[in-house]
């Protein structure tokens, strides 16, 4: 049941984002606190290819693929490119430069997009000094 | 530019009369060059429309017709000349209209301007002329903007092709129309240009046109005119009572016009609204509105300070009987022993001596490298309580405040440390511990960047510059996750030769640890990794540093190795758990039962542990093995679960 797709190397993010939320309970209720909404990317591969993935943090705080759970609606929608979703991840980009510079676009909610960085923040575990 | 003079000074003094007398007098050169005029040809097709039938009717109409246009608007004061002049000048943008199009070709020079005023009647016939009268003001209103280009163009060209291109504007401004916008607005410019477009034609002509005026001058008395100037103000007084009503009937359309208004108004606000988020996301967490609450994101508490409990110790330390616990966990952190022994024996000495500020300070060390950060905050706070002067618990405190998100409680930690160290540098009073916002967190972080940068200067030679300030400095950029600038002051610390707190052969470990972890968080794990394994090197009971090499591990997706190293880190814990556990059943006897033991040793566990080791398991996809991660786990029975390349 990965999420990821062998097209859109950056959405290995998904099950790591996946993981973190299922590893500790604390941690998905603060998620599904904090982001309250449903998170959409709709990443973009190199080879013109689209595909979304969705983050629930409305009720489950699950990851699938797809734009929303079923019979519901996104509450912000991501574009962006597999590439810029990769160094987002990895914590080489910044979503708010991202944003700037037109390689993030969002549908919906842009308040609610504000949160979802230290989401994958979260996802990517932190080190420690 | 003699006509021109003469134009103002002549008794009409209003030019737009004068020209109805050119035209007038144009009729006969016109006649006279178009009998002689050969078949085929742009300029003889519209003529053959226009003079096909009725000729002189036609003719007449549309002699009367500039009249009633210039006639048009209100006094004559907007047309005179000046006026008109100044209007050119500013003509480049000129909304000059279908009108001055048809009229512009003819000006071109004599020879062309008779066909020019032999085609006007085509682009221009009285059907037209109705039409025009019928139109919809803002059709007519925006026929200027559509039309303008290529009335300029048309100024340039033959007559003939000029025309088109009027008509042209024309069927435009006619197709705006159905258009919703093209406001009220737009009129005033309409009946200026309504003059222009003669304005332009007078000046235009000035060369080859100065015959003509001054014989049009010499018909100035005609009587007629009068009269037909009498009936054109009447219509244009008609048409534009018509204008004013079917512009106010129009509130409709202006209602709709003002509602896209209003949407732009709103698009623009939101997109302003939203430039300002994105460049003071933190800032938002100012507004303080119920709307902004917990917005600062998952794990960082940028403004308040943490609420800090009092140290809470194991209930059952193997330490305690002993005479000096203090040597005792000194020794096991120079060996480079169990950490969560170390912690064990520190904890005792300060359960001896309360007053203990370097067994407290020792502890708060023990217990960050054990990747057990809350109690080492909170044992490092107690040790401030008890010597507010403590460097060495200063500089561990910001570390562990960075690490766990409370910036601004990191910088101002680092600020008295600063203070502490060099107390020239401080000029100005400490910064309070207010709550404070984005804004002013970073005006502190640059103060307090700015002392570390002037402490660092104190000493110009980089070799015998005091690592401890580097180790800050790092720290600082860390927090501001400037990484690369956080990655050369923890170089800097390492390569120093002088002899700090944070260099000395006990802490070098630290100094790898913090450039690895710094590494990481830039998405550089690679060399991360190489950092950790020097750290580990140095002390392969370092559990923090283990769990970051897990951590990094993961963000290669190397998950086999994560769980690995992370069991590694576990068992760690586990060690004082076995000895502790022994330790209970001789204290307290054979009837506990193990749950009984499992609850004992479990103050100050680290979950940050057990949650990543779960995470590896699912992005593994052994979900099987990640419930069966937590607290009184046997790190050892997941070995040989998974294979490790």
């Amino acid at each position: 049941m990965s999420l990821k797709i062998d097209s859109f190397p950056s959405s290995a993010a998904f099950d790591a984002i996946a993981a973190s939320l299922s590893a500790s309970d604390a941690d998905r209720k603060e998620a599904i606190k904090k982001g309250n909404g449903i998170y959409t990317f709709a990443l973009k591969n190199g080879a013109g290819e689209t595909a979304s993935w969705y983050l629930d943090l409305k009720e489950t705080g699950t990851v699938g693929k797809g734009e929303a759970p079923e019979g519901k609606k996104p509450t912000v929608t991501l574009v962006l490119s597999d590439k810029d979703f990769q160094s987002l991840i990895a914590g080489k980009a910044n979503a708010q430069k991202l944003f700037m510079s037109g390689k993030l676009k969002v549908r919906g909610d842009v308040m609610k997009a504000t949160k979802v960085e230290p989401l994958l923040k979260k996802a990517q575990g932190g080190a420690k000094l | 530019m003699s006509f021109l003079g003469g134009a103002e000074c002549s008794t009409a003094g209003n030019p737009l009369s004068q020209f109805t007398k050119h035209v007038h007098d144009d009729k006969s050169l016109q006649r006279d060059r178009l009998v002689g005029r050969g078949p085929g040809g742009l300029q003889e097709s519209m003529r053959g429309q226009a003079m096909g039938g009725p000729q002189d009717n036609m003719m007449n109409e549309f002699l009367q017709q500039p009249t009633h246009l210039s006639q048009g608007p209100g006094p004559a004061s907007p047309f005179a000349m000046e006026h008109m002049r100044r209007e050119l000048e500013r003509a480049q943008h000129s909304e000059s209209s279908a009108w001055a199009t048809e009229f512009d070709p003819g000006v071109e020079g004599p020879a062309q301007m008779d066909p020019g005023m032999q085609a006007g009647p085509a682009g221009f016939g009285p059907a037209e002329f109705a039409k025009y009268l019928q139109m919809n003001p803002t059709a007519r209103t925006a026929s200027p903007t559509v039309a303008s280009q290529p009335s300029m163009m048309g100024y340039q060209r033959p007559m003939g092709y000029g025309m088109g291109m009027g008509g042209m504007g024309m069927g435009m401004g006619m197709g705006m129309m159905a258009q919703p916008y093209a406001p009220q607005n737009f009129q005033q410019p309409m009946q200026q240009q309504e003059g222009k477009g003669k304005g332009r034609m007078v000046e235009l002509d000035d060369k080859d046109w100065e015959a003509q005026f001054a014989q049009l001058e010499k018909t100035d008395q005609q009587k007629d005119l009068d009269a037909l100037d009498a009936e054109a103000n009447a219509r244009i007084e008609a048409e534009l009572n018509e204008m004013d009503r079917s512009v106010l009937s129009n509130s409709d359309e202006f209602g709709d016009f003002e509602s896209i208004w209003k949407g732009i108004q709103a698009e623009t606000d939101r997109a302003r609204q939203l430039a300002d988020d994105d460049s003071f996301l933190d800032a938002m967490h100012m507004g303080e509105g119920d709307r902004w609450e917990g917005f600062d994101g998952l794990n960082t508490h940028s403004a308040r300070d943490p609420l800090v409990d009092e140290y809470l110790f194991e209930e059952e330390n193997l330490f305690k009987d002993l005479s000096n616990p203090f040597e005792e966990g000194m020794r096991i952190m120079e060996e480079g022993g169990n950490l969560s022994l170390a912690a064990l024996a520190f904890e005792a000495a300060v359960q001896k001596d309360p007053q203990h500020v370097a067994a407290w300070t020792k502890l708060g060390a023990a217990q960050a490298q054990n990747e057990k950060e809350t109690p080492a905050i909170r044992a490092l706070e107690q040790a401030l309580k008890l010597d507010p002067a403590n460097l060495e618990a200063m500089m561990g405190l910001a570390v562990s405040y960075t690490n766990e998100g409370y910036d601004s409680t990191a910088y101002r930690t680092l600020e008295r440390w600063v203070a502490t160290k060099y107390p020239s540098l401080i000029k100005e009073p400490l910064s309070s511990d207010a709550e404070m916002g984005f804004t002013d967190r970073h005006i502190l972080h640059t103060k307090v960047t700015d002392l570390f940068i002037q402490a660092a200067q104190l000493s110009p030679s980089g070799e015998q510059m005091d690592p401890d300030v580097q180790v800050g400095l790092g720290v600082l950029f860390y927090g501001a996750e400037e990484y690369d600038k956080a990655v050369d002051c923890f170089g800097a610390a390492l390569a120093s030769t002088e002899s700090g707190v944070t260099n000395q052969s006990s802490q070098i470990h630290l100094l790898w640890n913090r450039l690895g972890a710094t590494l990481a968080n830039s998405g550089r794990s690679e060399e991360a990794i190489d950092a950790y394994e020097r750290a580990l090197d140095l002390r392969p009971n370092f559990v923090r540093a283990r769990y970051n090499l897990g951590v990094s591990c993961i963000n290669i997706g190397c998950f086999e190795q994560a769980a690995q190293h992370l069991l590694d880190a576990l068992s760690m814990h586990k060690v004082v758990e076995r000895e502790g556990r022994e330790k209970a059943r001789q204290v307290v006897g054979d009837g506990v039962s193990e749950a009984q033991l499992d609850n004992m040793i479990h103050q100050n566990q680290s979950t940050n542990l057990y949650d990543t080791l779960r995470r590896v398991f699912s992005q593994m996809g052994r979900r099987d093995l990640a419930d069966r991660v937590g607290p009184g786990m046997d790190a050892e029975s997941f070995r040989g679960e998974f294979g490790v390349q």
